[in-house]
């Protein structure tokens, strides 16, 4: 299996760069070290049965590690102007060059969004506190992966008190056949923020593997709305991992949508660190043609007192298969904690596919819990009563569908219930 | 030739569920502006009868005819039929979750193509509609039947038909379920609403329900058979005697 792995053993990474602090480049170099001692995630480890590690692991690794992040050219920057809808906006270009912008009254206000590259040059002591902290190359191979070679990458800082109303957008473009995006956010106590995360764009080769780790830190009774929009061309293999972590009081809304792509496997949770954390997680995944999806949904109780739910649902069409994995952990001193998850698959023809696996670790016996899961085709007899009344069948079936996903996709803030509702509905006609 | 005022005309109907014989030979004719009861014992069909008129692929017609208004039915797809003026108001209507009553009821109109109500004047229809039969206006953004009461959702299948505006209606238990005043308001719906020129048929346990809405026919069916026709009459002759008169005369009939 691992020819590859194996003759990367021992790969020498490379020197440092002009653009990388020191600290930076022993980060990566040390992650380097740890990618390779890392065995190929073997297909046994419940993470990896349902979607083959190979698909998703960069080919040519120590050529990719010479592919590393420029400073955004300041002509650019100066002409992007801001949507007037948006707080912020952040993107990265086909070269791997990285820009962020945010409104001038943010700015003045000590809110810090810039690429990464540049955050590790300028802010050292927050970005050396905070990136690699929740998912670092102890995480995965991948992860591991990703802190050695990210090569996009985007920084935001928000203050104590501060409330950024309008959200702040993120597109995410595949650049070249091998991506690695990495976001870093440090949320201060009782402030406030939205970002979308919207992946998007072509890939240019066969089977392109985007690699990507959001790492998010949330203060004391801070808000943080995370919405995670995937919607690739049909030819990328995506591999996300994600994590809030919050403190005491804070609230975390996370939203997934799962549209394109090829092969796309996430991993996205919250630990709920503090007494009163708060986090609710929404997906909806709706996939079509040979399209596979893999989406493991986590929520870690560290402390006690702390409440979560999961809504989680999965509409397939054609061949597309999808396998929901979501985890329940309860720390063993993590008490009077209630975890929800519900996951409910809707198989639209035949040759659709879903698994859908909950999974509780509960370390304590202080606990209120509850998971629920389903897979199953349309509804006969729904049908029959929608066309009973005039509703032609692939109408009845669009209505149903819709329904299916209402009572989740009514949970999404705006800004994102809009788009999902209108790129389900464009797959359904599709 | 077909008589011109025959609205729905059923020819020695038989169907099959599962592979089961459950309507053996319903012949029912219906000429526009009649109201018909259907009655008969539990299990002895008449849902069935009615799936099988508005084209649910589980009820397998294997011989007879059906004609709505000199078109064939039998070759329509439940849709079609709808489109056509067919209504079926479901004895356990289904619920559909996240799909909200006003929504759906603008969905089936615009199937309709601006046949029934003009859609600029949907809402105002639609409300008043609503205040006819008694629905409180939340009940428009509920998801359809989504934790309605018995009685509910058998007042929002008559909301449906008084929207939808059909030629032929076929209202299966529309009564059962319903209160006393539920039941007087839903058949005062049925009378107001239902086409001058069309047909309905009242598949009905009790004489309560015919009380309001006088029927010109009624049928008795047993074991998937009309075993007799009659006026209003035979609705309270049944009331009094039951079914044991009529299906021991059957079984004679029959030879069992
Ligand atoms: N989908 C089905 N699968 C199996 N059997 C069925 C199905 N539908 C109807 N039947 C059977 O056919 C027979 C007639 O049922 P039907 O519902 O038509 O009776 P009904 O006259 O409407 O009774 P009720 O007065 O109780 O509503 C019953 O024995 C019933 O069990
Ligand atoms: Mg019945």
């Amino acid at each position: 299996m691992s020819t590859l792995t194996l003759a990367n053993k021992n790969k020498r990474f490379r020197g440092q760069n002009q653009f990388e602090p020191e600290a930076l480049y022993s980060l990566r170099k040390e992650s380097w070290n740890c990618f390779n001692d890392l065995d190929m995630p073997h297909r046994a480890n419940h993470l990896w049965r349902y979607t083959d590690p190979k698909v998703l692991l960069a080919n040519n690794p120590s050529e990719l590690m010479k592919i590393t992040p420029s400073l955004p050219d300041q002509t650019e920057y100066n002409l992007i102007s801001l949507d007037e809808a948006f707080s912020g906006y952040g993107y990265n270009r086909s070269d791997y060059m990285t820009f962020a912008k945010l409104t001038p009254a943010l700015e003045k206000s000590g809110v810090i969004f810039k690429d990464l590259l540049s955050a590790t040059r300028e802010n050292e002591d927050i970005v050396g506190k905070y990136l690699g902290n929740l998912i670092g190359s102890d995480f995965g191979k991948f992860e591991a992966m990703n802190l050695a070679l990210w090569n996009t990458g985007l920084f935001l800082y928000v203050p104590d008190n501060i409330n950024i109303e309008l959200p702040i957008r993120l597109q995410r473009h595949p650049s070249g056949p091998n991506t690695f995006h990495r976001l870093l956010v440090v949320v201060g106590n009782n402030s406030k923020v939205t970002l979308i995360d919207d992946y998007s764009g072509e890939c240019r080769k066969e089977e392109a593997q985007i690699n990507s780790v959001v790492e998010i830190f949330a203060g004391d009774s801070s808000s943080v709305k995370y919405l995670n929009t995937q919607r690739y061309s049909s030819k990328c293999n995506s591999y996300i991992t994600q994590r809030t972590r919050i403190n005491k009081d804070a609230k975390s809304v996370s939203v997934f949508a799962g549209l394109g792509g090829n092969v796309s496997k996430t991993n996205a949770g919250t630990v709920l660190d503090g007494p009163g954390a708060n986090s609710q997680l929404y997906g909806i995944v709706f996939g079509d043609d040979n399209q596979h999806f893999d989406y493991h949904i986590v929520h870690h109780h560290t402390s006690s007192n702390s409440y979560s739910n999961i809504d989680f649902k999965t509409v397939l069409k054609d061949n597309a298969n999808s396998a929901s994995t979501g985890l329940i952990r309860v720390e063993e001193d993590a008490l009077n904690c209630e975890a929800f998850q519900v996951n409910r698959n809707l198989l639209l023809n035949e040759g659709a596919k879903a698994e859908s696996i909950p999974e509780l670790e509960i370390l304590c016996d202080q606990v209120q819990c509850s998971h629920g899961a389903t897979i199953s085709p349309i509804d006969k007899e729904m049908l029959f009563y929608l066309m009973s009344r005039g509703v032609a069948y692939k109408d009845a079936v669009n209505i149903i569908t819709l329904g299916f996903i209402e009572p989740t996709i009514k949970n999404f803030p705006g800004e994102l219930e809009t788009l999902t509702r209108e790129l389900i509905t464009g797959k359904m006609e599709g | 030739m077909a008589n011109k005022n025959r609205i729905l005309s059923v020819n020695d109907l038989h169907v099959e569920v599962e592979g089961k014989e459950i309507v053996k030979g319903v012949s029912l004719q219906i000429n526009s502006g009649e109201k018909h009861a259907i009655m008969g014992k539990n299990g002895s069909g008449k849902s069935s009868l009615a799936y099988a008129l508005s084209g649910h692929p589980n009820y397998k017609i294997t011989s007879g005819t059906v004609e709505m208004g000199g078109q064939d039915l039998l070759e329509m797809d439940a849709t079609e039929r709808s489109l056509a003026g067919l209504f079926l108001g479901f004895q356990y209507p289904m619920t559909i979750p996240g799909v909200t009553v006003v929504n759906f009821l603008r969905a089936a109109l615009r199937a309709r193509n601006g046949n029934g109500i003009d859609m600029k004047n949907f809402r105002k229809v639609f409300k008043e509609k609503m205040k006819l039969l008694k629905i409180d206006n939340s009940f428009a953004t509920r998801y359809i039947n989504d934790g309605f009461s018995g009685g509910e959702k058998k007042r929002l299948e008559i909301l449906q038909m008084v929207m939808l505006q059909p030629k032929v209606a076929i209202l299966d238990e529309t009564d059962s379920g319903l209160d006393i005043d539920a039941l007087k308001i839903v058949a005062n719906g049925i009378v107001d609403s239902a086409p001058k020129d069309g047909g309905v048929i009242l598949v009905t346990h009790y004489q309560r329900l015919l009380d309001y809405i006088k029927p010109d026919k009624v049928h008795i069916m047993l074991d998937g058979r009309i075993v007799k026709t009659g006026g209003p009459e035979l609705a309270l002759e049944l009331e009094a005697e039951g079914y044991n008169k009529l299906e021991a005369k059957e079984s004679q009939k029959v030879g069992v």
